[in-house]
């Protein structure tokens, strides 16, 4: 499977009804292009430069270059999003999360609903293969000792080079290298983590311990609006 | 074929300007991608002072727009053609058109 992210920074300028068009657009789309899964949109709640946030997958990267050519995609998602489009009603990508996402074996990151947050990590080029393998380690377990979080699931943020085909690297290597992505059933138990977990010097990876490893970090969070029907099976 | 359809509100007084910026920046950008340009047009003002710009590019399917797009993602001029754009129009519309069975193209 391939796990997916759009984020966008959304012009404050830019019309509300066009604003919202773009929400439904990112929502339902599942509904008009059936590879795309598990189609949920958010608001980030975080200080993050980021405001709407649209997540989904696909079961290969063939159903992914399937949506790539639909026209779905090109003329209600792009009218939106492309840097010449008259419609465009996101700013340029600053936070470098404009598209994330990773390679998985099962749907371990769907959720009914609830808040979902991704950490993202610019693993320092020297880091080394033991320390990436240990942090992944550790934050892959991160939910078995905190008692809020439902979903953790650690991956290198492939997807960001391998946008076009889902496989083959295109561009520049991502500032995040990784993700972190959780889930949690309410923003009350993400705050208990945060509070316990986190502190005020978050995210949980930006201490010493880590500082080898981790070169940079950030985090996005909000709550998840699907549309109804729109958790697939696979 | 299919037409990509750019349809743009301008100030009369940047109407020049927004042609320029599509004929010097545009079309490079567009064709080098592999898009072909069609047509570039534009009314008389309008009582309120406003011109409407129509631009007009094509390509074969959404196969083929989806690697154009991906050369316009790759190609920085896209981005300085697109705040170009971005910063002398007042509105717009985007639309993909499919010519009907008895257009001559």
């Amino acid at each position: 499977m391939l796990r997916r992210f759009e984020a966008y920074a959304i012009d404050p300028d830019a019309d509300g009804d066009a604003v919202a068009a773009l929400e439904r657009a990112c929502r339902d789309c599942g509904r008009y292009i059936p590879e795309v899964l598990d189609s949920c949109v958010g608001w980030n709640l975080s200080n993050a430069s980021v405001h709407l946030v649209w997540e989904h997958a696909y079961e290969s990267a063939e159903a992914y270059r399937r949506y790539m050519v639909h026209p779905y995609h090109a003329e209600e998602l792009d009218r939106f999003l492309l840097a010449d489009s008259p419609e465009r009603v996101v700013l340029d990508d600053r936070l470098g999360a404009g598209l994330l996402g990773y390679a998985c074996d099962r749907p371990a990151y769907r959720m009914a609903g609830g808040v979902r947050r991704l950490v993202l990590l610019g693993l320092a080029a020297a880091s080394g293969a033991g320390g990436v393998a240990a942090l992944h380690e550790e934050l892959a377990r991160a939910a078995d000792q905190a008692p809020e979080m439902t979903v953790s699931v650690v991956a290198a943020n492939t997807l960001a080079q391998a946008w076009f085909d889902g496989e083959t690297a295109a561009g520049p290597p991502p500032r995040w290298t990784h993700l972190w992505e959780q889930g949690f059933a309410s923003l009350d138990d993400l705050a208990a983590y945060r509070a316990r977990a986190a502190g005020p010097g978050e995210p949980e990876v930006s201490g010493a311990r880590w500082r080898a490893v981790v070169a940079s970090s950030t985090t996005l969070h909000y709550e998840l609006s699907a549309r109804a029907q729109a958790v697939h099976d696979v | 074929m299919v037409h990509l359809v750019d349809t743009v509100d301008v100030a009369a007084e940047d109407a020049d300007r927004y042609l320029e910026a599509v004929r010097s920046l545009g079309v490079p950008v567009m064709t080098d991608a592999g898009a072909g340009f069609v047509s570039c047009a534009s009314t008389a003002p309008d009582p309120g002072g406003h011109v409407r710009i129509q631009v007009v590019w094509s390509f074969s399917d959404h196969g083929h727009w989806n690697l154009i797009r991906r050369n316009l993602v790759l190609d920085e001029r896209w981005y300085r053609y697109g705040a170009r754009l971005a910063a002398l129009r007042t509105g717009g519309t985007r639309r993909f058109y499919r010519p009907a069975a008895f257009s001559p193209s």
